[in-house]
């Protein structure tokens, strides 16, 4: 069983002693609060790949197209006119040129008006910017067939650019995508990504001007040199008034000059409060709408007057997933202790041992982390796809708690060193989230149990410093998970397992073996042949173990039951608990 | 605060010159800019040569940049100090009156109903968790009641704080709110620290009271005091003008290093109340290893142990005149 006692949870007990009463009408029913536990990281469409800055992003920009309501498959036109497909016309026969007419009408929040060419622009930079370990291999790999602008080598590849122009063009008001071969998923990616900023306020304010002279400059930048880093002008429903990183707190106020009916709430606050107690008593006040809650808390926020609570939401996720850095970054790094194998650190090629993997593999408790932390909630995952998609494999092998196998690998990693010198390093997880924060005291108790030489401490990292962190291969393990940013194996295989993926980059994982079966999954449009090359692509990812899956769940979400409008659609970042505000209000 | 901030840079040099260098970085494609870093901060140097180099940066108002509140250490002293400055100030003058007056009439009223009383309050406040007492105190007086929600303002007040026809006086909120002439968001913001303010005042004033009745019945049980009694000095005088002025010396001392408590910040209170004071940044910075954000704090609670030393000493003058510089 887990032994867990922190603060917050006896706080939680001791706010189980008082309930507050129920109160009927909304408060401050133009302002909708949803308290969460993350800072964001920046505002930058471009640059932001985690669901705490997405969210924001959703509300503040806009997409051509966007999952209309809860659907994962059906889209609405946004800023195009029309969803295109084969049927109207704006798809081609072969899959390869996507059009897009512009709507008009449409202005950013500064007052100008959106054009084609700010969607061009829009498309163009969030290709070439590149942040290593960030979003554009989302598009640069159906719209130029690279999973990057630059190579191994971390050279940029020659001709990039004239790729990305190739592929984007504009024809009167109508935007055109060419691919150099059909994507299935180009449509549900633009749902998401690449939403439309304005090019004159980009460039006024010091970003890319557009043309090939000064792109280089722009790719891979550092995060606060971007002007849209904590500033935003979007077309989106709500503009960014103000966001305040002294105070965790983002403050959206309404568009009034919105191209579609002004969304019924005036203000949405959202805002960092690590401490669930304080959280809950807000929600209970009714000064906040809605809350950041994990399973574990379940029962402190059950049966709450005014408050409702929806379970068993669905979700495309895998989360927690323990990653293992293959090429630790050791130099100044305190994670790693002295970067050496001496018993008080360890080296960078740690993790490059299978049989450490496979040691913290067979340490794990998975079915008492499912049992005592998810409540039952959910099952052992089978391999980096959920459930909830085609190419899940029943039948994988899964690891199980095994403190024998545990032991026999750390005997034989290393040619026996590990067993016999011992390491210390520290793992990390994002402050506040209960159920990451268990997997590492889990990993420590189970491992510092095997051998009194064994060493992990436990470390919890505001939100924005652990992405620094973990961006700069700093963290030899790390607990985070992957939302979908489009419902399709291939958004799990690729960010997961291919070396060009997001999580791969950051760990230095590379198996050409895996890449050839992640192509060969996006390639294929036989269902019945794509599920057999993911089959492949799990098994093969047990026996590597570059990362511990752990959990397939649902998840739930709690709200003043005065919210009204809100739809799950579990593509949306942050969902359940953040939302797609326009549709909201309160009653 | 020369010592405190050399004795913290003598403990970081047991971190490498590479992992020192690497918390002046801020992107990760500067790594390879690490031996550059360690030149200009001359991080292989002797210790004394790199306090000297850091003395110098601060003697041109460089701290540096702090990883855990995303601007200049500067910056961020300015940003989170007033607010634990405010709140400091809403408690501690309560702190001293509530303390040093029932103290004093618990002395005077020893194991009668009112000493039994204060006690029972000193003893519970001493042995109580803030964050326990912080959480109570949310539960009946937020959750219940609704009366002072967490946080440091309203929406409303946010707004109207960061519009721009605020102007920021002194940083103080509930003071410039005033001072802009808005009674309404001055209240505002005063009623968010009250909470927190009655948590650390119901903790900090237990040992207040302790130190001054324990001084209190000393000083009544003197030869003096019996002498002034014999005179037929009335009792009011004798606990006022004889005993308290010679029992205020430990309470002065002890006020003092509650002041700076306050001052410094107050982690548990800060966090349980959501109130963005210094006290939590603090905490941050040292937990993530950002080291110009801990010498940052550090250095401001050593200025302000001094100063709080400096000010003791004088009130020590004040409250006994045979106190002087030089005796």
């Amino acid at each position: 069983m887990i032994v867990m006692m922190r603060p917050s949870l006896l706080a939680a007990l001791l706010l189980g002693l008082l309930s507050a009463s129920a109160r009927a009408a909304a408060k401050n029913p133009d302002t909708y609060t949803y308290l969460t536990i993350s800072d964001a990281d920046s505002m930058d469409p471009a640059w932001a790949y985690d669901t705490a800055s997405d969210l924001i992003i959703l509300n503040v920009y806009e997409p051509l197209v966007m999952f209309d309501k809860a659907s994962t498959e059906k889209l609405i036109p946004i800023l195009a006119t029309q969803v295109p497909s084969k049927e109207n016309g704006l798809i081609s026969a072969d899959g390869r040129t996507y059009t897009f007419p512009i709507r008009k009408g449409v202005k950013f929040h500064d007052g100008t008006p959106m054009t084609p060419e700010d969607v061009k622009y829009s498309i163009e930079r969030f290709m070439l910017m590149d942040r290593a370990a960030g979003p554009s291999s989302l598009l640069l790999e159906p719209l130029t067939g690279h999973p990057s602008t630059r190579d191994e080598r971390d050279q940029i590849i020659p001709g990039i650019f004239a790729d990305v122009q190739r592929a984007v063009s504009v024809q009167g008001d109508k935007v055109i995508l060419r691919l150099p071969r059909p994507f299935a998923p180009t449509l549900a990616i633009l749902a998401s990504w690449a939403p439309v900023v304005s090019k004159a306020w980009a460039i006024k304010n010091g970003d890319w001007d557009g043309t090939e002279e000064t792109w280089r400059k722009f790719n891979n930048p550092s995060k606060e040199t971007s002007p849209f880093f904590e500033k935003a002008n979007g077309t989106g429903p709500f503009a960014l008034d103000r966001w305040d990183r002294k105070t965790k707190e983002f403050i959206l106020t309404r568009n009034d000059h919105y191209w579609r009916a002004p969304a019924k709430l005036k203000t949405v606050v959202v805002k960092g409060v690590n401490e669930f107690g304080t959280r809950k008593l807000m929600l209970e006040a009714g000064d906040a709408d809605t809350i950041y809650a994990d399973r574990p808390l379940l029962s402190q926020v059950q049966n709450l007057p005014g408050v409702q609570i929806i379970d068993d939401l669905p979700t495309v996720q895998m989360d927690p997933i323990v990653f293992f850095t293959f090429k630790i970054n050791t130099v100044g790094n305190a994670f790693s202790g002295s970067g050496k194998l001496d018993g008080e650190g360890i080296p960078s090629d740690f993790f490059n041992d299978v049989d450490v993997r496979k040691g913290f593999a067979y340490s794990f408790d998975y079915k008492g982390f499912i049992n005592d932390v998810w409540r039952g909630k959910g099952a052992q995952a089978h391999g980096a796809i959920p459930k909830s998609l085609p190419g899940y494999s029943a039948r994988q092998q899964t690891y199980t708690f095994d403190r024998k196998k545990a032991e026999e690998h750390f005997k034989k990693a290393f040619g026996g060193q590990i067993w016999e010198k011992g390491f210390h390093f520290t793992i990390a997880f994002n402050s506040g989230n209960l159920p990451r924060q268990t997997v590492c005291q889990i990993l420590k108790r189970n491992i510092e149990s095997l051998n009194p030489k064994f060493k992990i401490d436990v470390r919890s990292i505001e939100w924005p410093t652990f992405l620094d962190a973990q961006n700069a291969s700093k963290l030899p393990l790390f607990v985070l998970g992957w939302n979908a940013d489009y419902p399709d194996p291939h958004n799990f295989a690729f960010p997961i397992l291919h070396s060009k993926g997001n999580y791969p980059m950051i760990q230095k994982f590379r198996d050409p073996e895996m890449d050839r079966l992640v192509d060969e999954g996006m390639a294929e449009t036989n269902t019945a042949k794509r599920k057999a090359i993911y089959a492949k692509l799990q098994a093969r990812e047990f026996d590597e173990v570059p990362h511990l899956v752990i959990v397939d769940t649902v998840l739930y979400r709690t709200a003043r039951s005065w919210v009204r409008g809100w739809f799950d659609n579990p593509i949306f970042p942050d969902a359940p608990y953040g939302s797609y505000f326009y549709t909201i209000y309160k009653e | 605060m020369f010592g405190v901030t050399a004795l913290l840079f003598c403990c970081l040099q047991y971190l490498s010159p590479e992992m020192r260098a690497s918390l002046y970085i801020k992107d990760p494609r500067q790594l390879s800019q690490l031996d550059a870093v360690i030149e200009k901060y001359g991080l292989r140097k002797p210790v004394y040569v790199q306090y000297g180099i850091w003395l110098k940066q601060v003697a041109q108002g460089d701290l540096g940049y702090s990883e855990t509140a995303k601007m200049p250490v500067a910056d961020a002293i300015r940003s989170f100090f007033p607010a634990t400055f405010e709140l400091t100030v809403m408690t501690f003058f309560p702190i001293l009156i509530i303390g040093v007056i029932f103290g004093v009439l618990s002395a005077v009223y020893r194991d009668k109903l009112l000493d039994h009383i204060t006690r029972f309050v000193a003893i519970t406040g001493y042995s109580l968790p803030s964050f326990v007492l912080g959480l109570l105190l949310l539960m009946v007086f937020y959750g219940r009641l609704h009366w002072f929600p967490p946080g440091r303002f309203t929406l409303d007040t946010d707004m109207l704080v960061h519009g721009d026809s605020f102007r920021h006086w002194t940083g103080l909120l509930t003071l410039d709110c005033a001072l802009n002439g808005q009674w309404a968001a001055a209240l505002d913001v005063a009623s968010h620290m009250v909470l927190p303010a009655a948590t650390l005042l119901y903790i900090s004033v237990a040992l207040l009271l302790r130190i001054t009745r324990s001084s209190m019945l000393e000083e009544l049980t003197k030869d003096y005091v019996r002498t002034a009694r014999a005179k037929g000095v009335p009792e009011s005088v004798v606990i006022r003008k004889h005993a308290l002025a010679n029992a205020l010396i430990p309470v002065v001392t002890l006020s003092s290093l509650l002041f700076i408590g306050l001052l410094s910040g107050v982690v548990i209170t800060e966090t349980v109340f959501d109130f963005p004071g210094i006290g939590r940044w603090g905490v941050q910075a040292a937990q993530q290893l950002d080291v110009p954000g801990v010498l940052g704090s550090t250095m401001l609670a050593a200025f302000l142990f001094v100063l709080a030393n400096l000010i003791s000493d004088i009130l020590y003058a004040v409250v006994d005149p045979r106190i002087r510089v030089g005796n």
